[in-house]
């Protein structure tokens, strides 16, 4: 996370080799990604753009997804395979035939998203996926991504949605003037009040709960993130379990 | 072609010499009229020769021109970025031309379009955009032309912008655009232009509405508030370029040249 112009998406492309770095090394499961080209990498690493548009080009939308995998060198029938199955899992599966363009601007993103989770890489990078979803869709992407998670595959996210980020992603980075300026668990990053005036975020809706609770009872923590915390906190000044 | 090369190289620096920089000197205080005359002649005039020095001649005097124009420094980076597609204009012709001495005619060429493009940049770089459709409308251009122009021209590096986006985003899926031979180079831009064109197209479109919601073409006769006015060193300006173009319609259509301006290489 970080304010805007802080330095997010330029850390990403460093991660699949669009940038190079100047100084220091980018290590991709222990090689120096120096020695890789761009469609190396993109086997391992896949990127999720802000913008749709810059990516979707063709007149259907299976042909799209079927094109990133047939240049990282997917047969034809291994591609098709991956493609009708990660349309299944994205909701999309009516609209293979379709053409991207006449779709609406959330469906775009998802199938932008369809076209890099095809290739099934090992690190998945999304810039901003949660713009333009309805919170069903929010839904919907956050149950793929833990999924994903658990099957080995490391997603990292940028994004501005404090809310999706406390909710479901137990590391945070946070950014400000190109440099990281805290690096740990979601929990303590953004309970953090300078963390939280550099990456101009406002404090999570729970945790504005929870300190107005702790100027009254100091007993309950002012830096409590989830809903669960605070009702067990609740129960307890209540003198409950 | 030459959008190829921009694309392959990543290159598309050398346009910057079409985009104004804020400077203060005597060329950007000059009325943009006055400019668009001496462009136009210089131009003009490196339209009528085809021989190296006459080429060579107009190119040296556009020097002392842009550093009046502070801009010397911008100019020769940019002419950097040119200097494939020179490299790239004196061996084709050199090699497909059917004149008789070929790089001697090549070298001449790419003379002729680093002349060109100094004369235009000149006017480019020295014009604000607001400037530019000013002038026009005082020229009697219907403002929603002069507006078109202006609005064109504004978008130029914004579209430079969202052709490298694009490039890395298809890049990240995989397409190598620096490999391969020429006909699956060419194939590579596909992806990059349908997008490019699609962009632009809707935000053509988005543009469109916002300037009707804020009221564009509302009232017939427009004002304005600032009005361009011709003085002293303009009508200068425009004296000296149209002596310089007839002289030289003169001396290249009615009169034998000689020998050392016709001067070429032996190949």
């Amino acid at each position: 996370m970080g304010s805007n112009g802080a330095g997010k998406t330029t850390l990403v492309k460093h991660i699949n080799g669009l940038i190079r770095p100047n100084n220091g090394r980018v290590i991709l499961d222990g090689t120096d990604t120096k020695y890789m080209s761009v469609a190396e990498i993109a086997r391992v690493v896949g990127l999720v753009w802000q913008n749709p548009d810059h990516q979707l080009f063709l007149d259907s939308i299976k042909k799209e997804v079927t094109f990133g995998l047939k240049n990282i060198g997917f047969s034809d029938a291994d591609a098709n395979d991956m493609c009708n199955r990660t349309l299944v899992r994205l909701g999309l599966e009516g609209f293979a035939e379709r053409s991207p363009f006449s779709l609406s601007g959330g469906e775009r993103k998802r199938v932008a998203l369809a076209s890099v989770l095809a290739t099934e890489p090992r690190v998945l990078a999304l810039d901003e996926p949660t713009i333009g979803q309805d919170a069903k869709q929010k839904k919907k992407l956050i149950e793929l991504l833990k999924e994903l998670n658990t099957r080995g595959c490391t997603v990292i996210c940028i994004t501005h949605d404090i809310e999706f980020v406390i909710e479901n992603f137990p590391r945070t980075i946070a950014m400000a003037d190109g440099k990281i300026i805290a690096d740990g668990s979601t929990h303590s990053v953004l309970t953090n009040d300078v963390v939280l005036e550099r990456c101009s975020l406002t404090e999570p809706e729970l945790t504005i709960a929870a300190r107005s609770l702790n100027k009254r009872f100091s007993q309950v923590s002012n830096r409590l993130t989830l809903l669960s915390e605070l009702e067990d906190a609740i129960t307890e000044l209540l003198g409950g379990i | 072609m030459l959008l190829l090369n921009c694309l392959e190289g990543y290159n598309i620096s050398f346009l910057e010499v079409f985009q104004y920089t804020r400077q203060e000197s005597v060329i950007h205080q000059l009325d943009p009229r006055s400019k668009l005359a001496l462009s136009i002649t210089v131009a003009a005039i490196t339209l009528l020769f085809l021989n190296i020095i006459p080429l060579l001649i107009i190119f040296l005097c556009m020097i002392p021109l842009l550093a009046a124009a502070k801009s010397l420094r911008r100019w020769a980076t940019s002419m950097k970025g040119l200097s494939f597609l020179l490299v790239f204009i004196v061996i084709f012709n050199t090699l497909l031309s059917t004149v008789e001495n070929p790089l001697s005619f090549s070298i001449a060429l790419a003379i002729r379009l680093l002349a060109l493009m100094s004369s235009f940049s000149i006017f480019f770089l020295t014009v604000h955009p607001d400037e530019l459709s000013q002038a026009l409308i005082q020229m009697k251009v219907k403002f929603e032309f002069a507006f078109a122009m202006s609005m064109a021209m504004r978008y130029v590096p914004t579209l430079a912008q969202e052709a490298y986006a694009i490039m890395d985003a298809q890049r990240a899926r995989g397409v190598e655009m620096d490999k391969g031979n020429l006909l699956k180079r060419i194939r590579n831009i596909v992806p990059i232009i349908v997008p490019l064109i699609i962009v632009s197209i809707r935000r053509a479109l988005s543009i469109a509405e916002s300037m009707e919601s804020r009221g564009f073409g509302a009232s017939e006769n427009r004002t304005y508030m600032e009005q361009l006015t011709f003085r002293k060193r303009d009508w200068a300006v425009l004296f000296v370029s149209v002596i310089l173009l007839i002289v030289t319609i003169y001396l290249r259509f009615f009169t034998i040249l000689p020998d050392w301006v016709l001067w070429g290489l032996p190949l």
